[in-house]
């Protein structure tokens, strides 16, 4: 099982990712989470988003690791960002490689709702369409 | 000990984390009462807040040790 889980403070969109174009794997889902242009039916311009790193990090590799156990993947890349997410931009980017099709979808759904249940990652608040000059890193 | 905060027990405690020196080891219930003397404002989120020491998600029977770095880990909203 290959593996690759970070969390980064800037833009996740553009970042290389691990060449497994030799994994042999038959089926690839490939998963976006951008930032909604709405909060609360408000508009914003941008989220912002914390994280207890160490432990984040930690429970996203046992989480990917199990997943795949569970739906018989064989890769998986979780990438997740943190700071101040502009409206667009993705928050979480995830891959997952497996011999078939219904077992890469399975994985990725199972382990999108694992981290919204347990992972310590957090949408602290959303800056209103009015402040966007307080975006950084985008 | 090192008791760090995230997400709205962050914003509650206005303060990102607070040390204290135990002479004795803690029980989870004894964690809560000493930390809501200190931080009042905490006392909401006692209910909806998780702990882990250090990094693991702790069970009621856990003891917390002065080397310990201790989260409170409020509803998660990531992803």
């Amino acid at each position: 099982m290959k593996t690759d889980i970070q969390i980064f403070h800037d833009k996740l969109e553009g970042r290389p990712q691990p060449d497994w174009s030799d994994a042999g794997a038959g089926a690839w889902v490939e998963f976006r989470g951008t930032v909604r242009g709405t909060e609360n039916n408000q508009p914003i311009c941008a989220l912002e988003y914390e994280a207890y790193e160490p432990m984040a990090v930690d429970m996203l590799e046992k989480l990917a690791r199990q997943s795949c156990l569970d739906s018989g993947c064989s890769h998986f890349l979780a990438w997740h960002r943190v700071g101040v997410v502009p409206v667009g931009d993705a928050a979480v980017i995830l891959k997952c490689g497996a011999p078939h099709r219904q077992q890469a979808f399975a994985c990725v759904s199972n382990f999108l709702e694992r981290l919204k249940q347990d992972v310590p990652i957090w949408k602290v608040r959303a800056l209103p369409a009015k402040e966007p000059s307080q975006i950084i890193g985008s | 000990m090192r008791i760090l905060f995230f997400s709205q027990a962050r914003l509650a405690a206005g303060q990102g984390e607070v040390e204290w020196i135990l002479d004795k080891p803690l029980s989870v219930q004894a964690f809560w009462e000493r930390l809501i003397a200190q931080f009042p404002q905490l006392a909401p989120y006692r209910a909806m807040t998780r702990l882990a020491r250090n990094g693991q998600y702790v069970t009621s029977d856990t003891c917390f040790e002065n080397s310990d770095e201790i989260a409170l880990i409020p509803p998660v909203s990531g992803g």
